[in-house]
This record gives structure tokens, C-alpha cells and sequence, in this order.
């Protein structure tokens, strides 16, 4: 056995931490792992109160174990909805939280991934958004307070995986972009393009507006003080359910409505109320006027009641839709508007049924290529032990290439998989010169050869770093995964992968 | 071996003939791309069709089986120009979704096909809608444009600092350039509606366009070994050609398979097919022929100084 080189060496470590930054996982090595993974957790909620976070692993419940997401789905649909309060033990690698509850957890759970590899949108599914100001170029500390009122509303929403960030392009524009995994929420334009802007007017008098300065808290996820009131079928044999729940005011909006109700007189016709509704208006249309009681005329009161409805085809989907509402008005409220109004220009919403076929297609499409590439390389040069390093020394840049992407907890696409089949071709390329200067007959010893083949390729691999430099930043960034992987992919190749093929080389033909 | 070098060895004297007749070839072709890309852009404005990704509009990719001639002609009667494209099963070559692509919004086009199919397209589960507003696709394709030119320029930079000398760097340069212009004629001629996928591919091909044309450069130029000028042409021909053909087969391997399931990936595999072929030409007629004119009357010059 011949003694190693010291790049031999460095590639054998770097491919075999590459595996670990794949497969290994503060728990473990992700294969082995059972139990399901929790994907979010709505904030508020018991479960989350009683200590159940993203990213923990539920491994059993109620004793049960669960190995599974079909084991943990069986599970809690013959449990809930049940009449009662329900004890359930939920048990994660790090904790027992129990609840009691008669409604399923709010918790998303999702298989454990087999690696640290994330897919990205076009494979994993999930939605983006690129978001624009409305007829204004925002500046970076603007975009920056967008991006975390944004934030804000999505967790107070309840929809907590999903990222947020500023991202500017070539020209200096910039745009916030909304990325969310997993099932797209079904409002998620709405979400994003009504600014949110709540007013509570008398008259044409402002009472109170969203957000914590008028607002001090809202109720909500608590029945006692936010609830669904009545359902009822109106004439159109359409449903209607009305929900209701409580706003505390700050000290200044209290007075300001005491100030605003003390000019206002008693409805004749209706003398238990006062002459003037209290109109609520999100987005500058109005949503409900609510009557204002005359005890409240003048009284420097936080707490009040703010109520609307949700109407469907059926009282269920009636029901629904006045949750849904009352849920967004609860949103607004705490988070106030946004401070412009936005649009979206450029919605993907991507169903992860096909993307999961893609994975398996792509990786039998690229084995293949790998094969043919090979055939040709052994026919041509009738070596097999060369040719199969060849193989071998691909596939350990593949490794690599997933191995950096996982540490730096990079999203693959599709256009990340062309920069790695673009690196691996160039690979190909690179391994082919170093074979063929060193099968040629000449009076240079192998050590020059291999020299040479280096020399050639450099050239070739600083013509690609600086041909890929512009895609970092063109397209809003959307095209940074195909620059990103392919730099990472020929930079790999030249400094780690090639160097010990020389070597392997080198020691073949001693 | 032996009998491959004869022929390498015939073809050899053909070639010191003919080697500046050869350069007719490239011209007329680079020429003829010129007048047709002419041609193409005072009909379509532009230098290729562009995709919605580039145009603005909207792709909904409908899971599961659908008759794809009719629904074509109820869309085109509906929003004229579609393109509705068939997703497959890669082993059991089964549809697995269509893809219809319009320049319509997402909201038009959803609300009709919820209506045709009788169902609710739930977007994200049932469904994917990729939508891109008109004025992002524009400023999309602008900077990709921008950003191809200023990767040209700079390889063209690298190259001229590797060899310093401008012939032959111009050479490298001028064959990339024809590369990709000659591959965007064909993009053309096929009708393919370029997405920012495929503009990628075109950059991809700088890359891989160049690596030969080091290769035979530096053989030519940077070697001191007692081989001939010719000797040198015909090792680098060797190696450069291997290069090219596993690039090619790998490739077109892969977009065999590929081409039942993935729009993007087929594009710039499709792209890079062409690309890799032109490649071959322009390296081993184009380029051979400059860097041989330029060495040889370089000698000229040294002999008679």
C-alpha cells in the first residue's frame, strides 16, 4: 500500500464531514430517527404553553408510540374532536406536555427528513411572494420596518413557518419577499395586499386605530371573552354567524371616546342607544357599525366589544368564515397597518405532490448521466481503474456540494440541481485534461503533467467564477441558487476534488 | 490507435492547406445568425420569444389527468394564445399534471378552470399557480440581459489576462460569442419560448464553451515540448473532443430523461445540447484555424526579422 498524499487525505475528510453536516443531526443521525417532527405551533395556544415547539420530535402520546405521521394522524383523529376536556400526553424527546383540550393540538407535524438537506419551493412545495410598495421605492430602513411589522402579523396570525426578508436586485430596487413552507395559507394574497388599516370612527371622528399604541390588548383563543355568538339562516337562505370578542383600549383612546360619545345625543326611536353608530372600517370600507350604549355615553371606558360576522352556504361554512374574520380582525388590531400599501408581484404557489416525484426523477437522470459519461471515458481510455475514479471522485463532489449546502442550510431548487449537474460537467471536463496529460507520452514526468493540466484548469475555472458573478444579484436574487451551488460546486472541484485525482492519478501511473 | 492517427495524419496535410478556407464556414454562419436574428427581432422586438417567467403572466400546473386537446381549445378560445403542456410519469410515462401557461393573471385563469373542470383548484395542494406581474418579467429579463453581457465581458477579461496575447484571446472570445449566437438562431428556429431558466443555460454555455478553447490555447501557446505545431493541434483535438462528447452524452442523457417532467430542467439541458455541438465546431474550425493562421505567420515574421 502506497502512503497517501496530503490532499488525498483532506478529500477522504472532507467528503466524510460533508456526510456528517448530511446526515447527522443534534439527535442522532436523522436515518434512524422515529417519531414526527412538529413544523410549527400556533403561538397562544396550550400546546404551545405547555412547551411544544418547532422542531421538536414527538416521539409518543399517551403512551402510544409514534413512529409516524400516519401513526400520530390515526391517533389524533380518534381522540378529537371530543365533547369533553381531554387529557393528552404528548411526548417529545425532551419533555412530557400535557393538555387538556377538546380540540386536536394546534400543532403541524411532518415526517422527520431522512438529511439535513432542505428542498426548496419548486420541490418541497410551499408559497413565495415578491412584495412591492404601491407606487413608492421603498429605502432600506422603510423596507426593513415592513419586513418586521410583517413578520409580526404573520406570527400574530398564527403562521409561524414562514420567512421574511429584504432583498434588493441589480438595479437597486428593493422588494420584501415572503416565503412560507409547506401548505399555502388560502388568504395568503389578501393577507398580504390589504394593508390592514383599522378604524374605529363615530361620525367622521377617529375613536381608536389598530395597533398597540390605541390598542392595549385583545382577546383572544380564550371562549370566555372571544366567541362565535349565533348562527342564524337569513332570508336568501344564505348562514350568517355573528362572532364577538373584547379589545381593552390605552388611557388616551379611552378618553378620546369618552370626549367623542359625550357630544353625542340619545336616539329618539331607540332610546337605549345613542343617536350615532360606532363604525368599524379595515381598509377604508366599512364593516360593521355597531350601537353604541347610552351608559357609555361620556364614560372613559377601555373595555369594548367589537363584533362582526361571516356568512356561507352552509352554517358550518358560515361558521368557518366568521372565525376567519374574527381571526384577521384580532390580527389587525394588534399589529396595527402597514405602513404602505403593497402589491404582490409574483405569487408561486406550489403543490408539493409533483416535487416529491421530481427528487427521484432527477437523481435516476443524473446516475445515468453519470454512467454514460463514464462508458465513454473508459472507452476512450481503456483504463478501468481511472475511469471508476472518475465516477468515484463525481460522486464525492456531489457529497460535497450537498454537504456545504446543508451547513449552510441551503434551500435547493431546481436551479440549485442545474448549477450541481453544471459543476459536475465541468468536473467531468477538468478530470478528463489531468487523464489525458498524464496518459500522454512525453519526456515530462507525471509531476509536470499533472502541472499542466492545473494550469489549463484555472483558466478555465476563473472564466466560470467571474461568468457567474452577475446572477448573484440579477432577478431579485431568485437566481442566486444556480450561482451559489455552481461556485461552491467549481470551487470544490478545484481546490479540493481535482488536486487528490491528480494524486490518485499520479499514484496509477507510478 | 494506430489507424485513428493515420487518418489524423491525412487529414492533417488537407487541413495545412485548407485551414483558412476552413474560417469561410464560421463567417457565413455568423453572418447568417446576424441577418436572421435581424430579421427576427423587427418582427418580435426581440431577440428570442420569451416565457411568462420573462413576459409576465401566469403557469398553473393542474395535478392529476386531464384531456389536454380539449382543454386547449376551450382555453384558446377563451385567452387566445396558451400553451398547455403534459407532465409524465418518468417509468410509466402516465400523466401526471398539465401545465397551462397564459399571460392572463392568476385569478382569471383559475376562475375558468375551476369552472371547466368542475372543481375548486386549491392552490399549493391540488394545484400550483406561478404567477409573475408584467413589469417584474420585464425588469427580470433586462437584468439577466445585463447580467450575461457583464459575465461575457468578464471572461473575455480573464482570458486576455491568461494569454496576453490578443490574437488568440480574441479567438477564445470570438468562438464563445459565435457559440452562443449560433445556439440562440437555433433557440429561434425551434421556437422556444425562452424562460430566465434558458438564459441561464446561455451563461452556463460561456463556461463550457471556453474550457476547450483554454484547452487548445494553452496547448498551443504554453507548451515548449519539440512536438510540431500540428502534433500539439491534434493532442489538444483529442482531449478537447473527449471533453465535449461525455459533456454532450451526459447532457443528452440526462434530458431524455428528463424531459417528461421538468420544463426548466429540459430548457437548459436543451439549450446546452445545441450549445455543446456549436462548441465543438467553433473550437476545432474556428478557433484551431485563427490560432494556426496567427502561429503560423508569426514564425513567418521571426524567420524573416
Amino acid at each position: 500500500m502506497k502512503k497517501l498524499s496530503f490532499r488525498i487525505w483532506l478529500f477522504i475528510v472532507i467528503v466524510l464531514l460533508s456526510l456528517l453536516s448530511i446526515f447527522a443531526s443534534s439527535n442522532g443521525f436523522t436515518l434512524f430517527q422515529r417519531g414526527v417532527l412538529i413544523t410549527s405551533v400556533e403561538q397562544n395556544s396550550s400546546a404551545f404553553q405547555y412547551g411544544l415547539r418547532q422542531g421538536q420530535i414527538i416521539t409518543a402520546i399517551d403512551g402510544k408510540a409514534i413512529n409516524n405521521i400516519t401513526d400520530y394522524s390515526n391517533y389524533i383523529q380518534s381522540k378529537f374532536p371530543s365533547l369533553n376536556q381531554t387529557k393528552i400526553i404528548i411526548k417529545t424527546k425532551d419533555l412530557e406536555a400535557i393538555l387538556y383540550t377538546n380540540n386536536a393540538p394546534n400543532i403541524t407535524v411532518s415526517k422527520i427528513p431522512k438529511t439535513n438537506l432542505k428542498a426548496g419551493l419548486d420541490l418541497a412545495g410551499g408559497a413565495r411572494a415578491l412584495v412591492d410598495a404601491q407606487g413608492k421605492d421603498l429605502s432600506s430602513s422603510e423596507l426593513n420596518d415592513l419586513v418586521a411589522i410583517t413578520t409580526n402579523r404573520f406570527n400574530v396570525y398564527g403562521l409561524s413557518d414562514i420567512k421574511v426578508s429584504p432583498i434588493s436586485d441589480l438595479s437597486g430596487k428593493r422588494y420584501m419577499l415572503i416565503e412560507i413552507a409547506g401548505a399555502t395559507p388560502t388568504d395568503l394574497r389578501s393577507m398580504i395586499e390589504n394593508q390592514g388599516k383599522f378604524e374605529a370612527k363615530i361620525g367622521n371622528q377617529t375613536v381608536f386605530v389598530g395597533g398597540d399604541k390605541d390598542v392595549a390588548s385583545v382577546c383572544r383563543n380564550d371562549a370566555t371573552c372571544a366567541r362565535i355568538e349565533t348562527c342564524q339562516q337569513d332570508s336568501s337562505s344564505q348562514y350568517f354567524c355573528r362572532f364577538t370578542f373584547t379589545i381593552y383600549l390605552s388611557e388616551d383612546a379611552a378618553k378620546r371616546h369618552a370626549d367623542i360619545t359625550n357630544a353625542i345625543s340619545i336616539n329618539v326611536t331607540n332610546p337605549e342607544y345613542l343617536s350615532q353608530p360606532l363604525d368599524l372600517y379595515v381598509d377604508d370600507s366599512l364593516v360593521e357599525s355597531l350601537l353604541i350604549s347610552k351608559d357609555l355615553k361620556g364614560q372613559v371606558t377601555t373595555q369594548i366589544a367589537v363584533s362582526g360576522s361571516g356568512t356561507g352556504a352552509t352554517q358550518d361554512d358560515a361558521y368557518k368564515a366568521a372565525e376567519a374574520n374574527m381571526h384577521k380582525l384580532q390580527t389587525i388590531l394588534i399589529t396595527g397597518s402597514l405602513p404602505y400599501k403593497l402589491q404582490i408581484i409574483k405569487l408561486d404557489t406550489i403543490s408539493p405532490l409533483l416535487g416529491q416525484n421530481f427528487v427521484k426523477y432527477i437523481l435516476i437522470a443524473g446516475i445515468a448521466a453519470l454512467l454514460s459519461a463514464s462508458l465513454i471515458i473508459f472507452i476512450r481510455y481503456r483504463k478501468l481503474k481511472q475511469s471508476l475514479t472518475v465516477i468515484l471522485i463525481s460522486l464525492a463532489e456531489i457529497i460535497i456540494i450537498l454537504g456545504v449546502a446543508a451547513l449552510i442550510d441551503w434551500n435547493l431548487d431546481l436551479a440549485s440541481i442545474a448549477g450541481i449537474l453544471a459543476s459536475i460537467g465541468t468536473g467531468f471536463d477538468d478530470q478528463i485534461v489531468i487523464l489525458d496529460e498524464s496518459l500522454h507520452k512525453t519526456a515530462y514526468s507525471i509531476k509536470q503533467k499533472i502541472k499542466m493540466a492545473f494550469a489549463i484548469i484555472m483558466g478555465a475555472y476563473f472564466t466560470v467564477l467571474v461568468s457567474l458573478l452577475p446572477l448573484m444579484w440579477a432577478g431579485a436574487g431568485l437566481l442566486k441558487g444556480f450561482a451559489i451551488t455552481t461556485i461552491i460546486g467549481i470551487s470544490v472541484g478545484v481546490f479540493i476534488t481535482r488536486p487528490a485525482f491528480g494524486d490518485m492519478i499520479k499514484m496509477m501511473s507510478d | 490507435m494506430e489507424e485513428q492517427q493515420n487518418i489524423e495524419t491525412g487529414k492533417k496535410n488537407w487541413h495545412d492547406k485548407h485551414y483558412k478556407t476552413l474560417l469561410i464556414i464560421p463567417i457565413v454562419l455568423i453572418i447568417f445568425s446576424f441577418i436572421y436574428l435581424g430579421i427576427f427581432y423587427s418582427q418580435n422586438h426581440d431577440f428570442f420569444l420569451k416565457d411568462i417567467s420573462l413576459k409576465g403572466g401566469t403557469s398553473v400546473t393542474i395535478n392529476g389527468q386531464i384531456d389536454i386537446p380539449s382543454l386547449e381549445s376551450a382555453l384558446n378560445k377563451q385567452f387566445g394564445e396558451v400553451n398547455v403542456r403534459e407532465v409524465s410519469d418518468l417509468v410509466t410515462g402516465e400523466q401526471i399534471a398539465t401545465i397551462v401557461e397564459t399571460a392572463a393573471s392568476a385569478e382569471d385563469i383559475k376562475a375558468f378552470l375551476e369552472n371547466y373542470l368542475g372543481y375548486k383548484l386549491i392552490e399549493g395542494q391540488n394545484s400550483s399557480f406561478e404567477s409573475t406581474d408584467p413589469s417584474l418579467g420585464k425588469s427580470f429579463y433586462n437584468q439577466l440581459l445585463i447580467a450575461m453581457l457583464v459575465a461575457f465581458v468578464f471572461m473575455a477579461i480573464v482570458v486576455f489576462i491568461l494569454f496576453k496575447t490578443p490574437v488568440p484571446s480574441g479567438a477564445v472570445v470570438l468562438s464563445a460569442f459565435a457559440d452562443i449566437l449560433m445556439t440562440l438562431v437555433v433557440v429561434d428556429l425551434l421556437g422556444i419560448k425562452m424562460s430566465s431558466a434558458g438564459i441561464i443555460a446561455l451563461l452556463m454555455l460561456i463556461g463550457y464553451s471556453v474550457d476547450t478553447d483554454i484547452l487548445l490555447t494553452n496547448r498551443v501557446l504554453r507548451r515548449h515540448e519539440d512536438l510540431s505545431l500540428n502534433q500539439k493541434l491534434l493532442s489538444a483535438f483529442k482531449t478537447g473532443v473527449t471533453m465535449s462528447l461525455v459533456s454532450l452524452i451526459a447532457v443528452f442523457v440526462a434530458l431524455l430523461f428528463i424531459k417528461s417532467f421538468s420544463v426548466t430542467l429540459t430548457q437548459i439541458f436543451t439549450i446546452l445540447v445545441i450549445g455543446l455541438i456549436f462548441d465543438i465546431f467553433n473550437t476545432w474550425v474556428t478557433n484551431v484555424s485563427i490560432i494556426k493562421w496567427y502561429i503560423i505567420s508569426k514564425e513567418k515574421k521571426e524567420r524573416s526579422e
